[in-house]
């Protein structure tokens, strides 16, 4: 009697619970289905990987023979090189483009404003394969590229810009830097705004230089700002890969395959499944600890 | 310390499409040295406009500002010798409560010995010696305020200017805040601006008020003066809690006429500038504290007596607002709270006609005695 009386009183809260908040978990459910399927199987079945010989018809357990192959292989350490060769040649130079084009353009009217942000984030909507296919023609190795017209002015020969090891990492760097401001500018130009006008009156009767306001006042108060377009910045250049599809193919002699590319390589030309998991792994694990560096150290004096 | 002055100074905003904008209108005004003013006034009257041009903030379209002997127009806020504390405090968040107080003797390259002892004697003034450390975000508002004040102080300014510095404070906070700026005048000696819409805190800190509105200074007096002799009925009508009550009236002689009731006026009322309203329409203002319940009259030595129906009855504890209407204006009583008085009850009210005041219908202006 009792058991019936206590099952009645459960299944009597679990409808109205069901009642009361069913259409929520219901809401709720679509996205955490997506991100199950989408997101988290795929990850758990890239780290199972990481330890086999993956073949669809033969799947053999290696445990950590395809880290040890990594670590061994001179590309893998090459790509390694390259791909922090292009992050540290690109973020903080980035992040300069972007704080100094902001501060320019916050100084204008609203009218100049909207037609430098609106024109200055074009490249971020525009396809990366779009934005390749024109650097290719910028590149031009022969004398009608655009780089080797306007050096030709100056009487000095064409340069094979992607094609050979000295220049092409570089001609990639410089293709980030010209290209990729657009949002950051948007949050700058927003962080900017929010610094109250009062703080520069302020300073202003408290003798402060146009330096000392910039050193002061606003470069500190855009800490977060920077401190999110460094992280985001970095994760990113981590996983540089459509330019170096499209315009390198990692070459010559290796000179521009980054982390990403190479994953790429290794699953989607020889089909080793196995050990492009355990170089995503890895990658994962390189930007993990790379954020926490950044956090722990750039984020102590940042003002929320 | 130091004067300040203002002559016939105007100030122009240009603006693409809403055309030019009169913020200051030909002002005129003297603070002497040490003396503590407050401009006073509704929203968008010119008074922060007033004080941000002292501080040199703002670029006045014509006339002159004078700090001390020295013309100021064209320098600028940090030649000024000025200090300001800004309605949002204007705290830098990033900076310690010391960094904070000693940003502006730093940047005017000061010893740091120097610096230190003059940080210390603010802190010990303004009670902020165990928040150095801190920041900003982790003092209450009052501390915050406390600490504007102080880098304030510690640049020795010959003039010191607040631009509503307790409207962020609750109403408690602002009480104790008002007293210890009071206080801090009295320390200092120092020529204080202030601006503030609060018209209680104008007439509690000031020595002197300058009313303005529109852009116009209306009326420049004691706190005193400005309650007994305002100049127009806009003054009449800011100063003062309750309001003035405004009536519609006529001059008969030594009586005047309202909405039907007949008051006689005492002979020390009737001046010559009055008599020139005889048989004319003239706006009778009281203050609702001269108007009485018939039975509980202090002190009224010439009575008006004028019968209507309460309207509306508020209990503050110490005292009663009792609304009535006479003609189409309504009029407060702030009466004794055991004064009998309840909705609908017709009451006889007594005006204390030796309070009185007369304005020009037209002009708006107060006809003097």
């Amino acid at each position: 009697m009792r058991t019936t009386v206590a099952s009645r009183s459960s299944s009597s809260a679990f409808m109205r619970f069901c009642r009361d908040y069913g259409w929520a978990y219901l809401f709720i459910l679509a996205p955490v289905l997506l991100f199950l399927v989408f997101t988290l199987y795929p990850v758990i079945s890239a780290l199972i990987m990481s330890f086999q010989h993956y073949n669809p018809m033969n799947t053999t357990w290696i445990g950590l023979n395809n880290y040890k192959t990594l670590f061994q292989d001179d590309v893998f350490w090459k790509s390694m090189r390259n791909t922090v060769i292009f992050t540290i040649g690109t973020v903080p130079v980035n992040i300069v483009i972007t704080f100094v084009l902001s501060y320019f353009i916050f100084q204008m009217k609203n009218s100049w404003q909207t037609l430098f942000k609106a024109t200055l984030y074009l490249p971020t909507v525009a396809s990366g394969v779009t934005l390749s296919i024109v650097w290719i023609a910028i590149y031009d190795p022969t004398s009608t590229g655009l780089i080797n017209r306007f050096l030709g002015l100056f009487g000095i020969d064409p340069v094979i810009w992607l094609g050979q090891s000295s220049t092409a990492l570089f001609s990639l760097m410089l293709m980030n830097w010209l290209g990729s401001h657009g949002a950051g500018i948007i949050l700058y130009l927003a962080a900017m705004g929010g610094i109250p006008k009062s703080l520069y009156e302020a300073a202003d009767i408290d003798h402060a230089s146009g330096w000392t306001k910039f050193a002061r006042i606003t470069w500190p108060l855009l800490k977060p700002t920077t401190l999110y377009l460094l992280v985001t910045g970095v994760i990113t250049s981590f996983q540089v890969f459509i330019s170096v599809y499209l315009m390198t193919h990692g070459g010559p002699n290796f000179a521009t395959t980054t982390i990403a590319y190479l994953i790429y390589d290794t699953a989607f030309k020889f089909y080793d499944f196995g050990l492009a998991s355990a170089q995503s792994f890895v990658l994962a694990i390189m930007i993990i600890i790379v954020s926490v560096i950044q956090f722990k150290f750039l984020s102590s004096d940042v003002e929320y | 310390m130091a004067r300040v002055e203002f002559r016939n100074v105007r100030k122009e905003f240009h603006d693409q499409q809403k055309g030019t904008f009169t913020a200051v209108e030909g002002s005129d005004f003297v603070i002497n040295d040490k003396e503590f003013v407050v401009f006073v006034g509704p929203s968008g009257c010119g008074k922060t406009t007033s004080l941000r041009m002292i501080a040199g903030l703002e670029h006045q379209s014509s006339g002159d500002i004078i700090i001390g002997d020295r013309v100021v127009n064209n320098l600028h806020p940090k030649d000024r010798d000025i200090a300001m504390v800004f309605q949002d405090y204007a705290l830098y968040p990033h900076m310690t409560i010391r960094e904070n107080l000693s940003f502006g003797l730093r940047n005017l390259k000061k010893p740091k010995a120097y610096i230190e002892q003059k940080v210390q004697e603010a802190a010990s003034i303004l009670d902020l010696e165990s928040m150095l450390e801190r920041k900003p975000r982790e003092l209450s508002g009052g501390q915050r305020q406390r600490v504007a004040v102080g880098r304030a102080i510690v640049r020795d300014p010959q003039v010191f200017l607040f631009d509503e510095p307790l409207s962020n404070l609750d109403a408690k906070l602002r009480i104790q805040m008002r007293v210890e700026l009071a206080e801090l005048h009295k320390r200092l000696g120092a020529t204080i601006v202030y601006v503030t819409h609060d018209q209680v805190e104008a007439m509690t800190l000031g020595e002197r008020i300058v009313v303005m509105n529109k852009g116009a200074i209306q009326q420049i007096a004691s706190p005193t003066e400005l309650y007994a002799k305002p100049r127009n009925m806009f003054v009449a009508g800011f100063i003062g809690s309750p309001a003035m009550n405004f009536m519609d009236a006529e001059l008969d002689g030594n009586r005047v006429l309202v909405n039907g009731t007949v008051l006689e006026l005492p002979e020390s009322m009737l001046s010559s500038s009055l008599a020139d309203y005889d048989k004319k329409k003239v706006i009778l203002g009281i203050r609702p504290e001269d108007i009485y319940g018939e039975d509980f009259v202090q002190n009224v030595k010439v009575e008006g007596k004028m019968t209507t129906s309460v309207q509306v009855v508020e209990h503050l504890g110490s005292e009663n607002l009792v609304y009535f209407q006479v003609g189409e204006r309504s009029v407060t009583a702030k009466v004794h709270p055991e004064t009998k008085a309840y909705v609908g009850l017709e009451k006889t009210f007594i005006l204390d006609l030796g309070k009185v005041h007369f304005f020009d219908p037209e002009t708006e202006m107060r006809i003097s005695d």
